[in-house]
């Protein structure tokens, strides 16, 4: 029974060894150390042994199971290592297919501009506000000091609304209007507070006007600030503040004296050229410079029509076109493109 | 307004440069938008006189020539035409020029010859279309000088950008009292002293102002035997510097005085006004009158007319009459210079749709002081170059003369306003230069009366704005505001649609912009034409009323990008729908309701495109609908429902209107309907969603409440059922997490099965459920009767039969 022991951990020995795959190493599990094995089927006589005999060959037994038992288990590991090289080894993933999913969809140049300003003007602290786009002559014009026949109103053609499709009673002296600018958002948020006030206020206005370099609908974002001892330094200080934020820390600004009916006294800002940095190139037709923003300090009517004493407080407003912005920065040299919402266009941001 | 360099000498000593002219002036205001420079294209062309000419020694058609430039030595110069003899004057371009047609000037062997430059043509030098030899200049050209020079071409016109409410710089002298007040040199004022003689002009022509609120003074002078001829050149050179083009000497002058004083003139022919009388009045209902561009007018009863005594002749400060046009035959003038009521000028203007130089001076507001100096002026003017006697006065109507405007400054408001303290003294000095005169003085402060030219300068802010731009904006530092009281918090939507904006990029949708006002036929076509807001006077049909739904413009886009063979599209875009308030426009109230939303489009290949993943699957209900949970998922917007129905513009089988938790309809995501689709020319297979965002937004949770992890593991059991096809997934499982509770944490559906194996008319649902105690570990024999539980009732409730 010792020999047929020793035999059989002999051949065991010999074919674990050369075993090399997983199945194979298990299947000599089962053969040799199974249940219904090849050791147990040795072992199953020892009960007739004398106590001596069983004892000694139990202990052989023993051993060779170890033995067995080790050598099964390091068969699995060498078969398992083996295995994962070959699989290491073998052909990879075509990792140059593209990845499972949906492209990232875009967002409209105008829209993320106007955010992008809103929020470098919010570091300024300044709040965020909206009103309508349909709106009263009264708020558009004669409320920032635009009379009626003021040749002023020239400079923004305006689209009307047809009283009859408006669903309530035409008011006797107030037309009504798509609003032109941002500006009556102005007299409307002054209206419901009291200074200091530091409103921005985005949104899409109205000129009937088309073109290569007019659409009838374009953004614009309005600032506003109003307090007591507000000076023009200021306004000149902000926009600076502001344009160097946007624009980048190298931009300079350069202040004109304008016109605006609802300022006084009045600003156009040009910035450097954005292109050329200045250098003078076709983008700033040689200037050197953009004319970006519109402002000034607010004038004492459109105090009056907000309800606000001129002699008590002073203010700066400022305002500027999204769309010219939105060209100047991702360089897009045809306004029109903005709103055919071209998919080849609008995925490109 | 176009300004003459040269014309603007004659009042001001202006800076040396050009260039620094236009700085000055933009800086103070009156900002140059661009130069026309003539004579920089005829640079180093000069007046060469031709001292000896032979014949070219080997070629028949050319002559060898010696000119004379005024240096010390003749040049020999190679030249190709005949119509010239020696002593002759002409231009030369010398070595080292360019010609306007790009030809460059070097230095050369003709024939074996050498030329020292080009004699030229007036063609060559961009002076003349056509032209046959040299340009052959007169006697008394100097020699050497530069030929801009020789032809009137050395003049720098500038444009310059006048603001609607600087009526003042709408002339040569206006633009020259700047000039004087940013350089500090004196400005020459002309003053015109005509030679009278003959019956005086009131015995000649009778004035009569009917309406002198609108035409507060008119002044008349009469001018006997004129001889009308064309104008000399200096005035013709300057008038076309200006834009305006050249008729005959009297038309001219009273352009030319209008371009100098900014003060519009009319001369009528005095024998064509019936009765020899003026009336300023307003027209007659119906009224006709022949305006010099010889358009037949019909005047309106608020038109202000200038009329003989029987019909009108003019439209006041719009436009003259044909009928009493000056012509050849003129030999007896009455000029006119008035000044009109801005509002009237400008409402007649817009009715003609006739656009003038006067219009546009008066409805900006002329300058009554230059009435008087410019007829007169005129008078003188024309007694010069048209021969004419100037009659002895002037019947001048100014029934109530208005003393100037006075405005008081404080001067402390100077810094209070611009933050940088300026002098008093140099306050006072940029007024009285800008011809403000002081004529009160008080503590602190003294009151200015403002010339009737500034017809902007109102009250103390514009005198602020007059010290400010001609003290100079960039003399004004920058500072930043004072410390914030608090910090503005950030609008109460703008991180909701930040989200929105994030959750839909993540799904793959571009954002568009499109315009608010669409075609009518549009909103017809989706079912929402009636309550919308039309425009009066829009630029197109197709633009003509405001949008009540973002689908429109959507709907739109989709084709162009079809067009271009785009196989996938997926956009969406925020903005205003447009709707008619029956309380709007009251107070404070908009005039119409305007309601912020956001819409969605998808249409064509699964995931943007084609790709080996998505093997070329087709976007549908269920892309649109993931869009919407989507961004409602990124609001933390809980407890929506959907519930299939939805307006006409949708496929009525393939709709939901998207409901809040308390009920209030979101919006709508769904199939366009076939009808619109073919309606719009569209390809089949859109899908679109439209949400209002305002109770979107109120309804998400931007800051979630934590929930504590579970302690106890879960039993994941699956659940499979056959229904009738109809029975929406929501039934089943709301009795499913019924009958469940409180066992069943959640039940997500993961097989939706028709076809083999199914009964005709029913369909199978998989369930995935979650079974947990949030006190215990649940026992096999507890999941087991709960899920037997649900089975039962399921069948019991909903006739389903339970799926092998």
């Amino acid at each position: 029974m010792r020999d047929r022991l020793l035999a059989l951990a002999e051949s065991a020995r010999r074919e674990i060894g050369g075993a090399s795959e997983l199945s194979a190493v298990e299947a000599l599990r089962v053969r040799y150390l199974g249940k219904k094995g090849e050791l147990s089927g040795v072992l199953g006589g020892m009960g007739k042994l004398p106590p001596d005999e069983r004892r000694s060959l139990g202990e052989v037994a023993n051993s060779v199971k170890a033995e067995l038992e080790k050598l099964l288990a390091e068969a699995v590991e060498r078969a398992e290592a083996a295995a994962l090289e070959a699989q290491l080894q073998g052909p990879g993933l075509d990792v140059t297919l593209p990845g499972r999913g949906v492209a990232l969809g875009s967002r409209h140049p105008v829209s993320r501009t106007m955010e992008e300003i809103v929020r470098t003007l919010s570091r300024l602290g300044f709040d965020v506000a909206s009103g309508p786009e349909i709106e009263l002559d009264y708020f558009n014009f004669e409320a920032l000091n635009l009379p009626k026949d003021h040749p002023a109103r020239d400079m923004q053609a305006t689209f009307y609304v047809d009283e009859a499709t408006l669903g309530h009673a035409k008011k006797a002296d107030s037309s009504v209007l798509l609003r032109t600018h941002t500006s009556p958002v102005q007299v409307r948020y002054m209206l419901n507070r009291k200074p200091p006030i530091r409103a921005v206020m985005p949104g899409r206005v109205y000129r009937r006007d088309s073109d290569i370099t007019h659409t009838p609908m374009f953004h614009q974002v309005e600032g506003l600030l109003v307090d007591k001892g507000v000076t023009f330094a200021e306004l000149k200080g902000s926009l600076a503040a502001f344009v160097t934020a946007f624009f980048g820390s190298d931009t300079r600004t350069r202040f004109r004296p304008s016109f605006f009916p609802f300022t006084e006294p009045s600003a156009e800002v040009d910035i450097t050229c954005t292109n050329c940095a200045g250098k003078g190139c076709r983008i700033c037709k040689q200037t050197g410079w953009l004319e970006v923003l519109g402002s000034g300090m607010v004038h004492p009517n459109v105090f009056t029509s907000a309800g606000y004493d001129p002699n008590e407080v002073t203010g700066y407003a400022f305002g500027m076109g999204v769309e010219r912005i939105a060209m100047l920065r991702y360089r897009i040299d045809d306004l029109r493109m903005m709103f055919e919402n071209d998919a080849r266009f609008l995925e490109q941001f | 307004m176009k300004i003459s360099v040269k014309w603007l000498g004659d009042y001001v000593a202006l800076p040396p440069s050009v260039d620094e002219l236009a700085r000055k002036l933009t800086a103070a205001g009156l900002e140059i938008e661009g130069m026309e420079r003539p004579a920089e294209a005829l640079r180093g062309v000069v007046v060469a006189q031709i001292k000896e000419s032979v014949q070219h020694p080997n070629a028949d058609k050319l002559s060898v020539t010696q000119v004379d430039i005024g240096g010390t030595a003749l040049l020999q110069v190679v030249c190709g035409a005949k119509n010239f003899k020696v002593g002759d004057k002409v231009p030369l371009a010398t070595v080292g020029a360019t010609l306007p047609n790009g030809m460059d000037i070097k230095q050369a062997a003709l024939r074996g010859v050498d030329s020292f430059g080009m004699l030229c043509s007036s063609k060559e030098l961009g002076l003349s279309e056509e032209s046959s030899g040299l340009l052959i200049l007169p006697a008394n050209t100097r020699v050497g000088t530069p030929i801009a020079e020789a032809v009137g071409l050395d003049d720098v016109v500038l444009e310059v950008n006048v603001t609607p409410n600087r009526p003042d710089a709408l002339s040569h002298l206006g633009v020259a009292r700047e000039v004087s007040v940013v350089t500090g040199s004196a400005l020459k004022v002309p003053q015109p002293k005509p030679a009278e003689s003959g019956t005086p002009a009131a015995e000649q022509v009778k004035v009569r102002v009917e309406a002198p609120d609108r035409c507060p003074r008119y002044v008349a002078r009469v001018v006997e035997n004129v001889k009308i001829g064309p104008s000399p050149q200096w005035m013709q050179d300057r008038l076309k510097a200006a834009g305006v083009r050249a008729i005959n000497n009297v038309v001219d002058v009273t352009n030319y005085v209008n371009l100098e004083y900014g003060q519009p003139l009319h001369a009528f022919d005095l024998e064509k006004l019936a009765g020899q009388e003026i009336v300023v009045r307003t027209a007659t209902r119906g009224e006709k009158l022949k305006t010099l561009d010889g358009k037949d007018r019909v005047l309106d009863v608020d038109d202000l007319v200038i009329a003989d005594k029987d019909r009108a002749q003019a439209i006041a400060g719009v436009m003259g009459g044909g009928d009493s046009e000056v012509t050849e035959g003129t030999r007896r003038l009455v000029l006119e210079s008035a000044n009109f009521q801005g509002s009237t000028v400008r409402r007649s203007s817009k009715r003609h749709g006739l656009h003038t130089e006067a219009s546009h001076r008066f409805e900006r507001g002329a300058d009554m002081d230059a009435v008087v100096p410019a007829i007169d002026r005129a008078a003188q003017l024309i007694a010069e170059l048209a021969g004419g006697t100037v009659a002895p006065g002037r019947v001048d109507v100014y029934p109530a003369p208005k003393p100037p405007r006075k405005v008081t400054l404080r001067f402390a408001r100077v810094e209070q306003v611009l933050g940088v303290a300026v002098a008093e003294q140099e306050v006072r000095r940029i007024l009285e230069a800008l011809g403000f005169k002081a004529v009160e003085e008080g503590t602190g402060q003294a009151t200015y009366e403002v010339p009737r030219a500034r017809v902007d300068v109102e009250r103390e802010e514009d005198l602020l704005e007059e010290v400010a731009r001609i003290f100079g904006y960039d003399n004004i530092p920058a500072t930043l505001p004072r410390g914030l009281a608090t910090l503005a918090p950030e609008p109460a939507h703008a991180e909701a649609e930040r989200r929105m904006r994030q959750a839909l990029a993540g799904a793959g949708f571009d954002e568009v912009v499109n315009y608010s006002f669409v075609a009518p036929r549009s909103l017809e076509v989706l079912g929402g034409a009636e309550k919308s807001v039309a425009l009066l006077n829009p630029l197109s049909t197709e633009q003509s009323v405001m949008r009540t739904s973002l689908l429109p413009g959507l709907l739109e886009n989709l084709p162009r990008s079809v067009r271009h063979q785009v196989e996938a599209v997926a956009i969406y875009e925020t903005g205003r729908a447009y709707f008619q308030d029956v309380e709007g426009g009251q107070g404070q109230r908009p005039a119409a309701r305007e309601v912020p939303r956001v819409a969605g489009l998808v249409w064509g290949l699964r995931g943007g495109g084609r790709s080996w993943t998505h093997k070329d699957a087709r976007a549908d209900f269920y892309d649109a609908k993931a869009a919407v949970e989507g961004l409602l998922g990124a609001l933390r917007v809980e407890g929506v429902t959907y519930v299939p129905a939805g307006p006409a513009a949708y496929h009525p089988k393939a709709v939901a209107q998207v409901k809040a938790a308390d009920g209030t309809v979101l919006g709508h995501v769904g199939e366009v309907h076939p009808r619109v689709v073919k309606a719009l020319g569209l390809p089949d297979g859109v899908f679109v969603f439209e949400l209002d965002t305002e109770p979107l937004y109120a309804a998400s949770k931007l800051v979630p409440a934590y929930r504590s992890l579970p302690r106890f593991p879960a039993v994941l059991r699956d659940l499979a059922v056959v229904v009738p096809l109809e029975l929406p997934n929501d039934e089943v499982r709301r009795v499913i997490l019924e009958v469940g509770k409180p066992l069943v944490e959640d039940a997500q559906v993961f097989d939706v099965y028709t076809g083999e194996q199914i009964p005709q008319g029913r369909k199978n649902l998989a369930y995935a459920l979650r079974y947990r105690s949030a006190e215990r570990t649940l026992t096999d024999v507890e999941v087991n009767e709960a899920h037997q539980r649900i089975v039962d009732e399921v069948k019991q409730r909903l006739g389903a039969a339970l799926r092998a």
